[in-house]
């Protein structure tokens, strides 16, 4: 069977959830057979060194069988750059930081791993102390390349976990056809164009799937009507997915990205699930 | 009956009397294949003072009391032409037409630069030619004309595309873009000549109205959508529906008016703004846009567009050489900005000027522009009727123009299949057949014939191409611009593992571009399609020539 990622990166901290992290981390590295590498930002003292021993150890590693890398700096930056340093292609990290006992909200790392790593990253809402498994996958396509790729990918990761569900959605919208029917446009008309738009999307899909050619999870597939991005997270989200993937562009994100939302900027602006995104 | 009774009949007699010829003359005229505008406008003319004030005054006399239109009237019509904004603003997505990139922000820019930069140029080099008059400072009038021949009216460019039927294609989404992009430039420039005009009711002076405008248009569409966002979901769930959605984009829609009205420049600016505002939101169901385009198109917009002509008589203010002026600065503005941006973005001559021909189209916007102006007494009756003349030329002269430059040869399969590429052949394994396929479709189309047949085998071997009723559609993705095909009628049937366990006797190679994987789905489908029965796919066999086999094909 085909592995998705080699060699796993997990950025960790001394968080509450730091150990659950862990936790999924080491259930990924066995599952992928894979090396696992745990970047740290911050002082490498006797003490931080213990501290962190004794969360591997909880976790049921031995410190010693695991990378360490110890880097400085501002964390979202140092974190990156350690992972490019160590050839990373699968980037963990939680989504969510805690502000006080009621608020969390989602981390600046976290930010920054999603818009501006290099490799694929995997980020987890809610990582569990007793990790599961993901059963539930929903990735969005907009039939590219990069996309293909990125559909691969998750479906080796799927295969490996013998997931229950693995959900193509496409999700298009066509901007301006509402005002057609300002300037004498028959609504009826505007219906029908509409169908019609939604059966070649449909035609399109299911060649893109035969062409795909995946054994061994059965998938299916949706083209829904909407915004693009965040028709699909949502639709993953009403589904309770356990992985919602897509695939982004491997480059750096701009500030007009977060103005005005990039097709990706709507799930990492609220995550519908654990959030799998695939770089090229 | 007392007065004020005898008022309020008047009132709904003529507000009827607007609706049923506008909407009348506007059906027919959609009838005849013409925009329904034009016969709202001519309805407008029939009740103005153009026919019914120049033949029956004293019926004219009775309808509209003070010779012109009442301040009841005057009131609706403010209103119409504030949700005209609202609903115009809802249906700009900035981030698709950020998106769409170069060629759309090119378009867009240039298509309002060069309109812009002649007509301003044109105006206060001449002033007289366009009855300047001058309690207004030239350059200010100068920038309202540039303004009126750049802006472009979305509505109209959208139906255009969907008649002509290239709305989803690349080209009608960069159009839609680009008039997008350039409606929200065309109304923040007219927005500041507003501020600039200085009239009676502005309370601030021009830094602190431009300061304001600014201000509120970033803090609309950048801030406040998001909050718009997190509400809209909470009314259409919680609050009766749709009623709940409409009052809020209506209320909010009214308060953005009211408030820029207030700072010095117009209403419509507010309500366009908070369009964009409100449409941006992804929860916004697609359902409301339609009902409320749906309410506003029936009631608002044709008495708009009724009353533009109840305001002056068209054939006294008629001045031939100030309409041809105006329509030629508009149609050489418009044309050569917008399409030198699509050429300068990439696109080829014929597909740069059908972009020009596509955005000229100023409609309702263009008119809204020479009414505010004709109002604020910027300029002359007879530069109004030559606005709306020329709003409704280019509107009226956008399809045909555009249909005739647009490549509208769609890319399919039989357009791509040449005779001399169409085989018989006898081949008995299907290596053999992809061979002589791969080897005479490069040799015709120069293409390196070893990359080709590697790529054409790894997808092969990956799955088997066979799909069924004798058909086995081998393919594969290749580094040149435009998509080929070969066919290959052989003899006897090769075994491709098709679905339906027959044996293949109809071999298409199939080679798309690299980048275009959506183009490649398409002509899958549009070749299986040609082959969904065995008795289709057995008169396809019966053919005795490659022309006649491609003639079988076209007929399906």
């Amino acid at each position: 069977m085909d592995i998705p990622f080699k060699r796993l990166g997990l950025a960790i901290t001394f968080s509450p959830t730091g150990k659950a992290l862990l936790k999924e981390a080491i259930r990924l590295k066995t599952l992928f057979n894979a090396s696992l590498y745990l970047i740290h930002v911050g002082k490498r003292t006797a003490e931080t060194e213990d501290h962190l021993s004794a969360v591997i150890n909880e976790a049921g590693l031995s410190a010693s069988g695991v990378n360490i890398l110890w880097t400085r700096g501002e964390p979202g930056h140092a974190i990156l750059a350690s992972s490019k340093a160590a050839k990373i292609d699968l980037l963990i990290a939680g989504a969510l930081e805690k502000e006080n006992i009621l608020k969390y909200y989602i981390g600046s790392v976290a930010r920054k791993i999603m818009r501006d790593a290099e490799c694929s990253a995997l980020i987890l809402k809610s990582p569990s102390d007793n990790p599961a498994g993901f059963k539930k996958f929903y990735i969005s396509t907009d039939f590219s390349e990069e996309s293909e790729y990125a559909i691969r990918k998750t479906y080796q990761f799927a295969l490996l976990e013998a997931a229950q569900e693995f959900v193509i959605v496409r999700d298009y919208r066509i901007p301006g056809l509402a005002s057609t029917v300002l300037d004498s446009g028959d609504i009826e008309d505007l219906e029908h164009a509409r169908e019609l738009w939604q059966s070649e999307e449909e035609e399109k899909m299911r060649i893109f799937i035969r062409e795909l050619n995946l054994k061994g999870i059965k998938v299916t597939s949706f083209c829904l009507y909407g915004r693009e991005g965040w028709r699909a997270g949502n639709f993953a989200k009403e589904n309770n997915a356990d992985i919602f993937a897509l695939n982004v562009a491997a480059k750096k994100m701009k500030f007009i990205d977060r103005l005005f939302p990039h097709e990706a900027e709507y799930a990492f602006e609220k995550l519908p699930s654990n959030l799998l995104i695939i770089r090229d | 009956m007392s007065g004020e009774s005898i008022n309020i009949t008047r009132f709904l007699i003529t507000i009827s009397l607007l609706l049923f010829t506008a909407k009348a003359l506007g059906e027919l005229f959609t009838r005849i294949r013409q925009p329904a505008i034009m016969g709202e406008i001519i309805a407008g003319l029939i009740l103005g003072p153009t026919v019914i004030g120049t033949f029956f005054p004293s019926f004219h006399q009775w309808l509209f009391p003070d010779g012109g239109i009442v301040t009841s009237i005057e009131g609706l019509i403010t209103l119409a032409v504030v949700l005209l904004l609202l609903v115009s603003g809802l249906e700009v997505d900035l981030t698709i037409a950020l998106r769409q990139g170069k060629t759309a922000i090119l378009i867009s820019s240039l298509g309002v630069i060069i309109p812009f930069s002649l007509g301003v140029v044109a105006v206060y080099a001449f002033p007289g030619l366009f009855e300047h008059n001058s309690s207004h400072p030239r350059m200010l009038f100068a920038l309202f004309i540039g303004i009126a021949i750049s802006i472009s009216a979305l509505p109209v460019i959208a139906k255009i595309l969907m008649d002509i039927g290239i709305f989803r294609t690349e080209i009608g989404s960069v159009i839609i873009s680009a008039a997008m992009f350039n409606d929200v430039i065309g109304w923040l420039i007219f927005s500041i000549i507003l501020g600039n005009l200085g009239t009676a009711h502005n309370p601030f002076n021009f830094a602190t109205t431009l300061i304001l405008t600014l201000s509120f248009a970033f803090i609309a569409v950048v801030f406040l959508r998001k909050l718009i966002n997190r509400i809209i979901p909470y009314i259409q769930n919680k609050i009766s529906y749709p009623g709940g959605m409409l009052g809020f984009i209506f209320i909010l829609g009214l308060l953005g008016a009211a408030f820029t009205q207030y700072i010095g420049i117009h209403a419509i600016f507010g309500s366009f703004i908070i369009g964009i505002a409100i449409g941006n939101s992804v929860h916004l169901k697609e359902e409301i846009r339609e009902n409320i385009n749906q309410f506003v198109t029936n009631l608002f917009a044709p008495l708009f567009f009724v009353s533009i002509g109840l305001r002056v008589n068209f054939w006294t203010h008629f001045d031939l050489p100030l309409v041809i002026i105006i329509m030629v600065l508009a149609f050489t503005g418009k044309v050569a900005g917008c399409g030198l941006g699509a050429y300068l973005g990439g696109m080829n001559k014929n597909d740069s000027l059908a972009v020009g021909f596509g955005m000229i189209s100023t409609g309702a916007m263009g008119i809204i522009l020479g009414l505010i102006a004709l109002e604020s007494g910027l300029i002359t009756e007879k530069l109004y009727v030559a606005l709306v003349i020329m709003a409704v030329t280019t509107s009226v002269s956008s399809a045909p123009l555009m249909n005739y430059f647009i490549n509208r040869k769609k890319i399919t399969f039989t357009g791509i299949l040449r005779p001399e590429l169409v085989f018989f052949t006898d081949f008995s394994t299907k290596e053999e057949a992809i061979r002589h396929l791969v080897d005479s479709t490069a040799a015709v189309h120069k293409l390196d014939k070893k990359d080709v047949l590697n790529d054409v085998l790894k997808r092969e071997n990956e799955s088997s191409t066979g799909i069924a009723n004798y058909l086995a559609l081998p393919h594969g993705r290749i580094k040149f611009n435009k998509p080929v095909a070969a066919a290959a009628i052989n003899s006897r049937g090769i075994e491709f593992g098709a679905l339906d366990g027959e044996k293949s006797r109809i071999i298409i190679l199939l080679l798309t571009p690299k980048n275009k994987n959506e183009m490649q789905l398409k002509l899958l489908s549009e070749i299986g399609q040609k082959f969904r029965s065995q008795d289709i796919s057995n008169e396809y066999l019966s053919a005795e020539t490659p022309r006649e086999f491609i003639k079988l094909l076209n007929r399906e």
